[in-house]
């Protein structure tokens, strides 16, 4: 009883919980309450789907994470690395907002323990010189989806509407950098995160800037508010574009008189077409553990928790683990993945993201740019209303 | 920019009326027995996903979940009554305590109840535009709570100054052990208070689903925007309520339309604080008597 116990303490404080039966303990720091709750419990689905995945095929290894709720507060996602490091976690995954990875991943840095993440495109997060940060969606990417869709429709002149939040307004000033270098017209509308009726905005819109496009850089609350007043006011525009959590199923579901023709990133198209053995195997085991169809928070997290795992593994079977190996396993190969090629670079960025723009097309989700992975023509010009 | 200016005072007056329905309950507690129901937020959102729950499941209208709502909302409130009741000493600061985290706990109840994705009605009509004089424009719910929010603060300042339970409300607010040598419950007057604060939450809940997007964290701001509005009239005044609402949703509509929407939530604060610094007693509020 003794020497189990003090086995066990010298397990602990010595960090090698995982050792003992091959299972590698990792430890995920999510927002499951509090204002970034939504978020977090999509992207906490595909990280459990990612170690089911794992843990039924590696064959060698098995993955167990550990789960904290830090209930959307900088300092509770600090408090959470920490009891998941005490916890024996040999890396970390989670985080939803760039205001909350920083603090946590800086908090992994000090511990020398790799930081996964999917949930903060800043450029700052990448720019802080952290060996250990790794993440697999940036802004630039999202920025980018929406230039590109604008350039293959001709679009001129843009009315941008955008969440002062750190994370929308850097994708904003992105997205106004590009366009204004292509010499299109851009007038900026950034709103404070609270405000609910969006009428006097879109009425200027209406008014004043008369813009062949209306792009939003916010949330699904933003959306709603703002595509609800555009329907009351109607502005003349020919597409209505968005980013993150816009062109998904469940804004199908939840809105459907507000969608149709409206343009947002998305992976996958939908109904998904699971082609390759690997997305198969996720949309499964997907449906297996929650029953329904995956979003793109599920694909985001499966695909960062499955990289990590997989570097967390290949660093254990090299006796590399507190010699930097995860990072060096995640750096130093191109990995394909449901979100396409990931490669990061010395900062941790994925330098290959690029996201794909879908246009909701009557229930369906349909991929409309680029052209080499579209699954139907662009509606245009169209708008809900 | 006549068009502009015009139709963005309307919102205003809109957004104003809705304020104050939200704020009233609050502003109810707060005047009658000084203290200040941070779960207040809360309650109005419990009534808002009870009519999601009463659409979406039932397939009624989201007016129609009204009498549930009120049930539902106004027994939290009682409830919290009496949890307040057992707070012995230094009930202000206390209070505030215990209602912050009966907050939490409504907050989180509804997550694992309703989970956290966002909601709001279905129902076509409430989203209806209506124009009017091809210059104003708005959502049918808009007009119809407005026109609510202004019969409710009427039937509220008249149930306070004219019935026997307001007027005995206002005595025990203004001097407990009088009010009991007059015959009076303070008990009974306090939960009925309560009660009714439950009863405006349900409405506001009601006219936040119909219009707006619901979701499990919104119930703090709601608390934050009551409590601004109820300081702004000042302590006890109910037609304050509503003229503070409106001077708030004014301002946050003119701001967005001759500035920018990112600066509304600095101006409204900015809005309070020079009511405050003019009128430390709100809009409306009485000075308090000495000796």
């Amino acid at each position: 009883m003794i020497a189990r116990m003090i086995s066990s303490v010298l397990a602990l404080t010595l960090g090698l919980g995982a050792a003992n039966a091959d299972e590698l303990i990792i430890g995920s720091q999510i927002p499951l309450t509090g204002s970034a709750a939504r978020a977090g419990m999509g992207m906490n689905e595909g990280i459990q789907v990612a170690a089911k995945v794992f843990n039924e095929t590696n064959g060698k290894h098995t993955v167990k994470v550990i789960t904290i709720d830090d209930e959307s507060q900088p300092a509770k996602a600090v408090a959470a690395i920490e009891r998941l490091n005490a916890q024996g976690a040999l890396a970390f995954t989670g985080g939803y907002g760039s205001n909350i990875i920083g603090p946590a991943s800086d908090a992994a840095e000090r511990l020398g323990k790799v930081y996964m993440t999917s949930g903060g495109v800043a450029t700052e997060l990448s720019q802080r010189g952290l060996k250990t940060f790794f993440r697999i969606s940036n802004a630039t990417g999202y920025a980018k989806a929406l230039a590109g869709l604008s350039d293959t429709l001709d679009l001129q002149s843009f009315s941008l509407i955008y969440s002062t939040r750190e994370s929308t307004a850097e994708v904003a000033k992105l997205l106004e950098e590009i366009w204004t270098a292509e010499g299109k017209k851009v007038t900026l509308h950034p709103f404070d995160p609270s405000i609910a009726d969006f009428k006097p905005v879109l009425h200027k819109i209406k008014l004043q800037d008369r813009p062949e496009a209306i792009a939003m850089v916010g949330y699904e609350n933003d959306y709603v508010g703002i595509i609800r007043a555009a329907k009351v006011l109607k502005p003349d525009a020919k597409a209505i574009m968005g980013t993150w959590s816009l062109a998904t199923p469940k804004m199908w579901q939840d809105f459907p008189d507000l969608m149709n023709n409206v343009y947002g990133t998305a992976p996958l198209p939908y109904p998904a077409q699971f082609n390759t053995p690997e997305e198969q195997t996720f949309a499964e085991a997907y449906k297996e553990m929650h029953n329904k169809e995956p979003d793109y928070l599920g694909i985001f997290g499966y695909v960062q928790g499955l990289l990590l795992f997989n570097a967390v593994a290949e660093a254990y079977d090299a006796g590399t683990l507190n010699s930097g190996g995860v990072q060096d396993a995640l750096r130093k190969t191109e990995h394909d993945t449901l979100i396409g090629k990931v490669i990061f670079d010395e900062s941790g960025d994925n330098t290959n993201f690029a996201h794909r723009m879908a246009q909701h097309q009557d229930g369906a989700v349909a991929i409309v740019w680029p052209k080499e992975s579209a699954t139907a023509e662009a509606r245009f010009p169209a708008v809900p209303w | 920019m006549f068009d502009l200016v015009a139709q963005s005072v309307f919102s205003g007056l809109l957004a104003g009326a809705y304020y104050a329905l939200i704020a009233l309950g609050l502003a109810l507690v707060f005047g009658t027995m000084r203290i200040i129901n941070l779960a207040h937020g809360e309650l109005v959102l419990l009534a808002g996903y009870i009519a999601y729950t009463a659409e979406s499941r039932f397939g009624l209208d989201p007016l129609a979940a009204l009498p549930a709502a009120i049930i539902i909302v106004a027994l939290t409130s009682v409830i919290i009554y009496l949890l307040l009741t057992r707070i012995r000493v230094d009930r202000e600061i206390n209070s505030l305590i215990l209602t912050f985290g009966i907050a939490i706990m409504l907050t989180n109840g509804i997550l694992m109840i309703w989970s956290a994705d966002i909601r709001s009605t279905t129902s076509g009509w409430y989203l209806d535009s209506i124009i009017i004089g091809d210059t104003l424009f708005a959502m049918n719910t808009e007009i119809l709570f407005a026109v609510i929010g202004v019969l409710v603060v009427g039937a509220v300042w008249w149930w306070l100054s004219k019935s026997w339970y307001g007027r005995a409300l206002r005595a025990v607010s203004s001097n407990r052990d009088a009010a009991k040598l007059m015959g009076i419950d303070p008990r009974t007057t306090e939960i009925l208070s309560f009660a009714v604060a439950g009863l405006l939450a349900s409405i506001a809940g009601i006219a936040l689903y119909s219009g707006k997007v619901i979701e499990p964290s919104l119930g703090h701001s709601l608390t934050i925007k009551a409590f601004i509005i109820t300081v702004l009239a000042g302590l006890g005044s109910v037609p304050g309520v509503l003229i503070g609402a409106v001077l708030i949703g004014v301002a946050e509509s003119l701001t967005a339309t001759l500035w920018s929407s990112a600066l509304q939530g600095l101006v409204s604060m900015l809005l309070f604080l020079i009511v405050l610094l003019v009128m430390p007693s709100g809009l409306f509020g009485r000075t308090r008597r000495r000796g």
